[in-house]
């Protein structure tokens, strides 16, 4: 750290600390109009309790569903050679890339049930409907998140010397144990960074939301819509539910850091 | 373990706008349901007055309203109400009262086709879903007013608010919403994409659109230029070929 070569030029710190300021001038704004006395107030309110309660369910299950199928995803991507392999990594890639309305508006070429073109299968045979669901917002929270997860996982796969797995093997460890004692905790770390990317995703999702599964109180208005929807009727309900939002955000990356990320990157 | 990091080397050329000493730019910010007729009049005026280009910005008018007060640079603004210029009034940003440049009324969209049988206002609840446009909005305030005079209450838990006249129609022409009530220009731009019920006269409103330049404005003149053309024949013309009425 304190080799001579590798000292850090004076101009890198100045640049690390303007976007330190920049990266933090925004999230000091946005506390400075937070009217503290009402806060409370304004955070038990109903329409934000759903948003919140809407947010974090969907939020949660969308990274639970991005790592089912994400994980295998990412193992083929990582480990499999087979034909068309780079077309599936872009295709994984592209809900990054994608503007999020745009994601929204193809989820509704795919699922909605008057143009999509799975949707009108699903609610004439299974009666389902996506859009305007909880299921809806969930699945738009999915396609959004899924890449994140995917390329942490894959880029955790490759990492990985595959030495272990074949000494498991050849000591007998059936596949699924295999997986279990000596893939999963060499994986843990790109795992846990994933489910993390994921989830923030998930949470912060709102193009495709909006666009897909509507914009409705107490059933699919999630806490970023109940934030934009309210900013001008309830401003003072809208920057409360920002700051509860931005907590909550720090202190699960803080507490995950510490737990799992950090641990590992000693 | 270093979270994996993608660098995605972008070469997208910078189209910074040719600066012509001649030219100036006006920015009109106008409510969404003027998209298309704004659009137009704007290629026709900037045909008719070279050494201006406009600049349009599109949202709810209720958000306008909120970018004008908190200072963003705007030379004209066109709301599909007069409340929102009283606002801008009352806080400053305007000094004068709009000029009224057009009318819009309601209209209750539904699915091609129409499966539910929506006859009129009075049928909504037989939709699952109904899009309206956000509370604070003039759309929404106008299906507010519609549904008061037909006396019919929709659950919050069936309403899903676009944010701006075009995400309210959207949501039914694209999406999956069951009925909308949105403005009629917006209705018939629609096309086939849905099938339009009338809302008569008696129960319907009268949505005013005002225009006015926003003060502060660097370039009040020509925005004032912009304005009359609006009200111009040639304006009007295309105001009505869209479906708008005559104030």
């Amino acid at each position: 750290m304190n080799k001579v070569g590798s000292r850090t030029p004076r101009f890198v710190r100045i640049g690390a600390l303007l976007g330190v300021v920049f990266l933090a001038l925004p999230i000091i704004g946005l506390f400075n109009r937070v009217a503290w006395s009402t806060l409370w107030t304004q955070l038990t309110d109903v329409a934000t309790r759903d948003a919140l309660r809407i947010s974090l369910y969907a939020s949660v299950c969308a990274t639970v569903l991005a790592l089912v199928l994400g994980l295998p995803l990412a193992w083929c991507l990582a480990r499999l050679h087979f034909a068309g392999r780079r077309f599936v990594r872009a295709l994984v890639l592209l809900p990054m890339v994608l503007p999020p309305v745009v994601g929204g508006v193809a989820l509704l070429g795919a699922y909605g049930k008057s143009n999509g073109l799975l949707g009108g299968v699903l609610d004439t045979f299974f009666g389902v409907q996506l859009t305007y669901s909880l299921w809806g917002v969930i699945i738009a929270e999915t396609f959004v998140a899924l890449p994140f997860l995917v390329l942490s996982l894959e880029g955790g796969l490759r990492s990985i010397d595959t030495k272990f797995e074949e000494a498991a093997a050849v000591m007998g460890a059936t596949d699924f144990t295999r997986f279990m004692r000596v893939t999963l905790p060499l994986l843990k770390p790109s795992l846990m960074a994933g489910l993390m990317l994921a989830w923030a995703r998930a949470l912060g999702e709102f193009g495709a939301t909006i666009t897909f599964a509507g914009n409705i109180q107490g059933r699919t208005q999630t806490a970023p819509l109940a934030v934009y929807t309210m900013l001008e009727s309830n401003p003072e309900g809208a920057y409360a539910l920002s700051f509860l939002l931005v907590a909550i955000s720090v202190a699960v990356l803080v507490g995950l850091r510490d737990r799992w990320i950090g641990g590992a990157a000693q | 373990m270093a979270l994996p990091i993608f660098v995605v080397a972008v070469s997208a050329p910078v189209h910074a706008e040719r600066i012509d000493a001649k030219k100036t730019t006006i920015t009109v910010s106008a409510a969404a349901s003027l998209v298309n007729v704004y659009t137009e009049i704007g290629k026709q005026f900037e045909k008719a007055n070279p050494s201006i280009k406009v600049r349009f910005n599109f949202a709810s008018s209720s958000s306008l309203v909120s970018q004008i007060q908190s200072g963003a640079p705007t030379d004209v603004f066109a709301a599909a109400d007069l409340t929102s210029f009283d606002k801008l009034l009352t806080s400053g940003n305007v000094v004068k009262t709009p000029k009224v440049f057009a009318r819009n009324s309601m209209q209750l969209v539904v699915k091609p086709g129409n499966p539910l049988g929506i006859a009129s206002i009075a049928d909504l609840n037989k939709a699952s879903v109904v899009s309206l446009c956000a509370k604070t909005a003039p759309c929404g305030a106008y299906a507010a007013t519609v549904l008061s005079r037909y006396g019919v209450v929709i659950s919050e838990s069936k309403i899903t608010r676009g944010v701006d006249a075009t995400a309210t129609l959207n949501a039914v022409s694209t999406g999956d919403a069951d009925a909308g009530i949105v403005y009629a220009t917006d209705a018939l731009s629609a096309k086939k994409s849905v099938a339009t019920i009338s809302i008569p006269a008696g129960k319907n409103v009268k949505a005013m659109y005002g225009i006015g330049v926003v003060r502060g404005s660097k370039n009040s003149k020509q925005a004032e230029a912009f304005i009359s053309f609006v009200l111009s024949p040639a304006g009007q013309k295309v105001l009505n070929t869209l479906g708008f009425l005559e104030p």
